[in-house]
């Protein structure tokens, strides 16, 4: 699998102490990865680092391959921490708010023409808010604010979306939606998704990979056993042969997964079997179990 | 009735100020949006040490207002980004230090009336020279409004987003800071250093009470600034009250009056609103299940 952001050796601190302290870890083309970690480990700091807001003090990030330099070079979208309730008190409607993120299509001094707004029109069309594209964005709940901000990001098409604690403030019917939306996108459209989160229960069914952030070292961690459906459902999507890493060994095994409830496959490797879960509680699909700690630290 | 277009000085006057509240109300705007609409009270006040500093080194005073100004703008921004979380103390601090260099230096000014007259403007006695300046300036302005309207916008809704989108932010600020500044210290011989701000503001204001988007906020905000200059132009020639004040206090009635019907039409949207809010519900239900 391509790496679509690899973090190589990274360290950073906003004083002689460092936040995060030689982390490593990447994430593939198609992954689904939420950050978890406590209040002030540096997931924020992360995202920032991501960006580019932020510089490491040593180490590396590398985007698609390249060096990070500036990310508005770079075909990532930013989904900021409580961005619609930011929004509320701007007297803008969704249509001028999606139409800003176009910046880079349009071009310094120039008018956005009809394809730009067809395009603003299917971005609001992707998360369900048409028929609100000429509310003021103050006007709508939480939840669809939040939608909205998600169509910005959505209409410069990015392929890795990072999302900074999107389900804050947002009500659970909300959060779903919201969840859903972007499942939908890194399963049919093949978005990367990297989301720093605290509600793991939530999104952990929609995640194929966790990265905890502790005392400065990034790991990566197993997934909620039963309710693991992202690399099964992404398996159908696309056709293809799947990755199943040994919870025990790490060790990838190729193949497609069983669709049978309790099959286990045996590690070639160690030995250990993996389990296929039986069933997803949102789509009623067979999940399969993905624990992987690949190239974390 | 129209008795008044047969004055020369009241033609000007009527010409620079409705020029002045256009673009004074579009980049008036942007500021409100940026959550810096004190930053006009900062300006416009040190460009009356620049007045000052003018009178007093025999030089003309609006070109001491400009550069105090802009020095002025650029310090606000400069202060904002050392002080993070306290960035609002920095307007506080210019308008501060413009107030006191201001009073020192008009203790020293010979004639006090020239100052005083840079205080609440004088657009009824406005020169040749100072209008085609006005003319040039609005052209110049409203063209740099117009080319980078979405840039303001997006800075102003969101500027790390449109710094991560590629908007050269450094730049466009900068532009803005100095057509501010210009602006601000043109205006302060028109309508007066101390009103001026305050129609960079309650324009805006007024128009955020009915407005139902960006683009038309900006387009109400430039209609009520004009619509009070010339009532307030109109009235002072008829009743002989001071233009800028006249001015300012009708838009201050066109803000109250925006901001009832706002009222009134949110109270009576209430109803509709909830019915706007269950089908925003049913449909992301709806949504919800047909689409993923």
């Amino acid at each position: 699998m391509e790496k679509v952001i690899e973090v190589n050796d990274m360290s950073f601190g906003y004083t002689q102490e460092s936040v995060l302290d030689h982390v490593t870890f990447f994430v593939e083309k198609g992954d689904f990865a939420v950050v978890i970690g406590d209040n002030g480990v540096g997931k924020s700091t992360m995202v920032k680092l991501l960006l580019g807001v932020l510089k490491p003090t040593s180490g590396e990030i590398r985007v698609g391959g390249k060096k990070l330099v500036s990310i508005s070079k770079t075909n990532i979208g930013y989904l900021p921490q409580n961005g619609g309730s930011r929004a509320a008190a701007f007297p803008a409607t969704c249509e001028e708010i999606v139409m800003s993120s176009l910046y880079k299509k349009i071009g310094f001094a120039r008018f956005p023409g009809k394809a730009h707004r067809a395009k603003v029109l299917e971005a609001l069309t992707s998360v369900d808010m048409q028929d609100k594209r000429r509310a003021l964005i103050g006007e709508l709940s939480g939840g669809q604010q939040q939608r909205v901000m998600l169509a910005r990001v959505l209409a410069g098409d990015p392929e890795v979306l990072i999302l900074d604690e999107p389900t804050v403030g947002v009500d659970a019917e909300s959060v779903d939606r919201l969840l859903h939306i972007l499942h939908h996108l890194n399963i049919e459209k093949g978005v990367t998704i990297v989301m720093v989160t605290h509600d793991i229960e939530k999104v952990g069914p929609y995640a194929n990979r966790v990265l905890c952030l502790s005392e400065g070292a990034c790991r990566e961690e197993a997934l909620p056993q039963a309710t693991i459906v992202h690399a099964h459902a992404h398996s159908h999507a696309h056709g293809s042969a799947e990755h199943v890493h040994c919870a025990n060994c790490n060790h990838a095994e190729n193949g497609a997964p069983a669709h049978d409830a309790k099959h286990c496959a045996e590690c070639s490797h160690c030995g250990a079997f993996h389990e296929h879960i039986h069933s997803h509680p949102h789509h009623g699909q067979h999940g399969h179990a993905d624990t992987d700690g690949k190239g974390a630290k | 009735m129209l008795d008044f277009l047969q004055y020369t000085y009241m033609q000007r006057a009527l010409m620079v100020g409705v020029l002045l509240a256009v673009l004074v109300a579009c980049l008036g705007t942007v500021m409100v949006h940026k959550r810096l609409s004190l930053i006009g009270d900062a300006l416009s006040h040190s460009s009356l040490a620049g007045v000052a500093l003018g009178l007093l080194g025999g030089f003309n005073p609006i070109v001491g207002a400009m550069a105090t100004c802009i020095v002025a703008a650029f310090a606000i921004e400069a202060i904002r980004k050392k002080l993070g979380n306290h960035s609002e103390l920095a307007v506080a601090i210019v308008l501060s230090t413009g107030i006191g260099l201001a009073g020192v230096l008009s203790g020293f000014v010979k004639s006090s009336a020239d100052f005083n007259s840079f205080l609440f403007g004088s657009i009824v006695a406005i020169s040749a020279f100072e209008a085609r300046l006005v003319l040039i300036l609005a052209v110049v302005v409203l063209l740099a409004f117009l080319l980078l309207y979405k840039e303001l916008f997006f800075i102003s809704f969101d500027e790390q987003a449109a710094a991560i989108a590629g908007v050269p932010v450094g730049i466009v600020n900068a532009i803005f800071t100095i057509l501010t500044a210009v602006t601000i210290s043109i205006a302060s011989r028109t309508v007066g250093a101390l009103i001026i701000s305050s129609l960079m503001v309650v324009p805006v204001a007024a128009a955020m009470g009915i407005a139902r988007s960006y683009k038309t906020t900006v387009l109400w905000a430039a209609l009520v600034a004009v619509c009070s200059t010339v009532a307030g132009l109109i009235l002072s020639f008829y009743i002989g009250l001071k233009p800028g004040g006249t001015i300012v206090l009708i838009s201050v009635g066109f803000f109250l009056v925006f901001r009832g019907i706002g009222y009134l039409r949110g109270r009576r949207g209430s109803g509709k609103a909830g019915a706007f809010a269950a089908d925003g519900d049913k449909g992301a239900k709806s949504g919800s299940e047909g689409g993923v």
